[in-house]
């Protein structure tokens, strides 16, 4: 039996937990050398419609720490440029065998049709501006190590929320476990209603950082905005870098993240960003344990909600 | 050839008929009505005891996407799906490929429309304004009035240039035709692909903020008054745009307007997780416009229900829902959906339901429909409609070419069941042959 994880939203905290802790777990594995469980003879399409590197690099790794085999797929070369449906290229895969499926694609909604028509796990590795579960695991596996816990922090997210997967798949894991998230950032970047995305909107980064304990800066995406969102990259850092001024306002212990690739100087500074406050390095190493998590999670559902993570390899 | 509709409620808007008794079909032509209304030796009786007997139903927007999107719908399914659905006459919107900008293919659609294959209904073409749908140069309006539309419209193509509707206006002011307005500010609603809100905030969609709709129907109503030229603005779906139409029919505006089922049928949350079926332009809205709309269809501001009957193949619709198409193959569902939500509610009395479906839109368009009364329509028109038929729509019974409808599984509390043009065209399965048709060959 297998599942699959498309979005944070639709997950319940045990399943989250669950997460974590396997998350958790294999980095302890790894960092010991001890013998991690292996998928064996399963096979992983990583099918990425928008350039990355990171994402797919780190899936790569968790499915090679896992014994999974992967095969690639770039948008550049798809079958999709010669007119082919998402529907018709996810069959295709289907019978030719693929086991499970990580898809990254521009398009909100994605991963849901493909798990649709792909008959067996499918990860989302990002669609559109909807969801990016395995950032957020892999963000909230950091803030519990150096918090502690999630309940009953402040997180701000400061930046483009409007375009941003990461600030919509934080929100709802960090709402889920007890945190208190707020929206940080220009009017024309923040989601024009929080009615179903409750969290409290600043335009104000000083008043928004006041008192939180975790900072998440998120990247200017300058080809997701379209006309008019912002003046100029300057304007917006003035106002809204995350630097050593505006983290006073914040706890003084309090954390600094970024899901990466950071444009130096305009989220955040090299304070920020380089600083002991900094929790980006181990963002990425962490990214790697999450997908591991959600590759393991996601085959192995006949397990139920406790996995057995002492499996010896066979 | 005698057909005789027994003993039912009859609903003539037209001249407020509403009693039991009997409608006389007599060689295609009305004629007789009412409570004595009789005929010797009818060919075809049917007995429509505890049914409503309705003028013909007319439906002013359709897309029957013949010709050049013919895996969509043609004129013969569209019309079928017209029949099946209760009506007897229904405008085609011009936005086919190519678009209905000249006189030859408004023949062509006619000509098919007539042809023995289709549904037997009546399809009144609407013209394109601008050559090629490019919302530039105006089409030759006088030739295509010859060639028989009954109104030219910007639909699909919402023209964004003031001047160029204003002149649009002047000339269908000077030749008497309504313009059906296409509402929309394209530079606020392009990219967006459902209603600016909490829902499109979840789902990391795009939004169309309502001001798209309001200021385009504001345009357009101050254009309306400014040349007097009748303006009909197609699908509202904001609270907002009802009070702008309020405001500028008071001012004296020649305009009216249109509702389609989708918008007092659903909000925006029924898009639930990308479910391209509920994905239409204008956009799902929210309850608080549901509420505000139901009241404008009460009191009148809302003139008439249009199906905005929009069909779209399978494979088309099966992708990332940004991508997907707008609209839905509504048809066949308008009746069960305004009876359902409109008149079991009391938002609309049963006369008043049928005058948004038939009378009124007959009117605005000028089309000689609408109507149960003695030689007031070329050919006899009625729909026979069972009130209190409780069923469940099944997108796999339609008619329609396509299925893209977000009806299917809905509870309905009134069907259509016979529709006549001439003679009768359409008889649903669900009507009870057995006990109440009789033909004269079979006495």
């Amino acid at each position: 039996m297998t599942r699959s994880l498309l979005a944070i939203r639709h997950m319940s905290i045990d399943d989250i937990g669950t997460l974590l802790d396997l998350a958790a777990d294999f980095k302890r594995k790894v960092a010991t050398g001890e013998p991690l469980p292996q998928l064996t003879g399963k096979s992983l399409g990583l099918m990425f419609f928008e350039d990355s590197t990171r994402t797919r690099v780190s899936f790569e790794q968790a499915a090679s720490h896992l014994g999974l085999r992967t095969a690639n797929f770039a948008a550049s070369s798809s079958s999709m440029n010669k007119g082919e449906t998402l529907k018709d290229t996810i069959l295709t895969l289907r019978y030719e065998g693929l086991n499970g499926l990580v898809i990254r694609h521009r398009e909100s909604g994605s991963p849901i049709l493909a798990a649709k028509f792909f008959g067996g796990p499918v990860i989302n590795a990002g669609d559109g501006a909807h969801e990016h579960p395995t950032q957020a695991l892999g963000d909230a596996m950091t803030i519990l190590e150096r918090k502690g816990r999630l309940s009953g922090l402040k997180v701000a997210i400061v930046g483009d929320v409007e375009h941003s997967r990461v600030a919509r798949s934080n929100y709802w894991l960090l709402s889920k476990a007890g945190a208190e998230v707020r929206f940080v950032g220009p009017r024309t970047l923040l989601p024009e209603s929080t009615s179903h995305l409750r969290a409290m909107a600043y335009n104000d980064l000083l008043s928004g950082l006041d008192g939180v304990d975790v900072v998440m800066a998120l990247r200017l995406q300058k080809e997701r905005m379209t006309g008019g969102l912002l003046s100029s990259t300057q304007e917006y850092a003035k106002l809204y870098q995350v630097g050593k001024e505006a983290m006073r306002y914040a706890k003084s212990d309090v954390l600094v993240m970024h899901p990466g690739p950071l444009n130096r100087g305009i989220e955040l500074d090299d304070f920020a960003a380089d600083g002991d406050a900094s929790a980006i390095t181990t963002q990425v190493q962490n990214g790697v344990f999450a997908r591991m998590a959600a590759l393991y999670w996601a085959f192995r559902a006949d397990e139920g909600a406790k996995v057995k993570v002492a499996e010896a390899a066979s | 050839m005698t057909i005789l509709l027994k003993n039912g409620r009859i609903l003539d808007p037209s001249t407020g008929r509403d009693e039991t008794g009997s409608v006389v079909i007599k060689d295609d032509q009305i004629a007789a009505v009412g409570e004595n209304a009789a005929c010797e030796n009818p060919d075809e009786v049917y007995d429509c005891t505890g049914y409503w007997i309705c003028p013909g139903l007319v439906d002013p927007h359709v897309h029957l996407r013949e010709p050049g999107e013919e895996h969509k719908e043609t004129i013969v399914s569209g019309t079928q799906a017209a029949a099946a659905g209760g009506f007897t006459n229904v405008c085609c919107m011009p936005n086919t490929k190519p678009a209905l900008d000249n006189p030859a293919l408004i023949d062509f659609l006619l000509d098919r429309a007539a042809s023995p294959e289709a549904g037997g209904v009546f399809v009144a073409p609407v013209g394109a304004l601008t050559k090629g749908m490019g919302g530039q140069h105006l089409t030759d309006l006088a030739a295509l009035k010859r060639a028989g539309i009954v109104a030219a419209s910007d639909e699909g193509f919402p023209i964004q240039n003031a001047r160029v509707m204003k002149q649009a206006m002047e000339f269908c002011f000077q030749l008497d035709l309504p313009i059906m307005a296409h509402c929309e500010d394209q530079s606020l609603a392009e990219g967006g692909c459902m209603n600016e809100g909490g829902v499109s905030a979840l789902l990391g969609l795009r939004g169309i903020p309502r001001t798209a709709e309001e200021i385009a129907v504001m345009r357009s109503c101050l254009l309306s008054l400014n040349t007097g030229c009748r303006v009909h603005i197609m699908r509202v779906s904001t609270w907002g745009s009802v009070e702008i139409i309020r405001l500028m029919k008071s001012l004296g505006a020649p305009i009216t307007c249109e509702i389609s089922p989708m918008h007092f049928s659903f909000t925006e949350e029924a898009v639930g997780e990308f479910d391209t079926r509920f994905k239409v332009s204008p956009p799902l809205r929210t309850q608080a416009d549901i509420d505000l709309l139901l009241q404008a269809l009460s009191d009148g501001t809302i003139d008439c229900i249009a199906s905005d009957h929009s069909p779209h193949a399978a494979h088309e619709v099966d992708v990332p829902f940004a991508s997907a198409p707008f609209g839905a193959s509504t048809l066949e569902a308008v009746v069960g959906a305004a009876l359902t939500h409109l008149t079991h509610t009391g938002v609309l009395t049963p006369l008043q339901t049928i005058d948004k479906l038939s009378s009124t839109p007959a009117e605005i368009l000028h089309l000689d429909a609408g109507t149960l009364a003695v030689g007031e329509t070329p050919v006899a028109q009625a729909t026979v409609i069972d009130p209190n038929f409780e069923w469940t729509f099944d997108r796999r019974k339609m008619s329609s070419k396509s299925r893209n409808t977000p009806f299917d599984g809905c509870a309905f509390r009134g069907k259509a069941l016979l529709t006549f043009c001439g003679g009768e065209i359409y008889r649903d399965a669900d009507f009870p042959e057995e006990e109440r048709y009789k033909s004269a060959e079979m006495v």
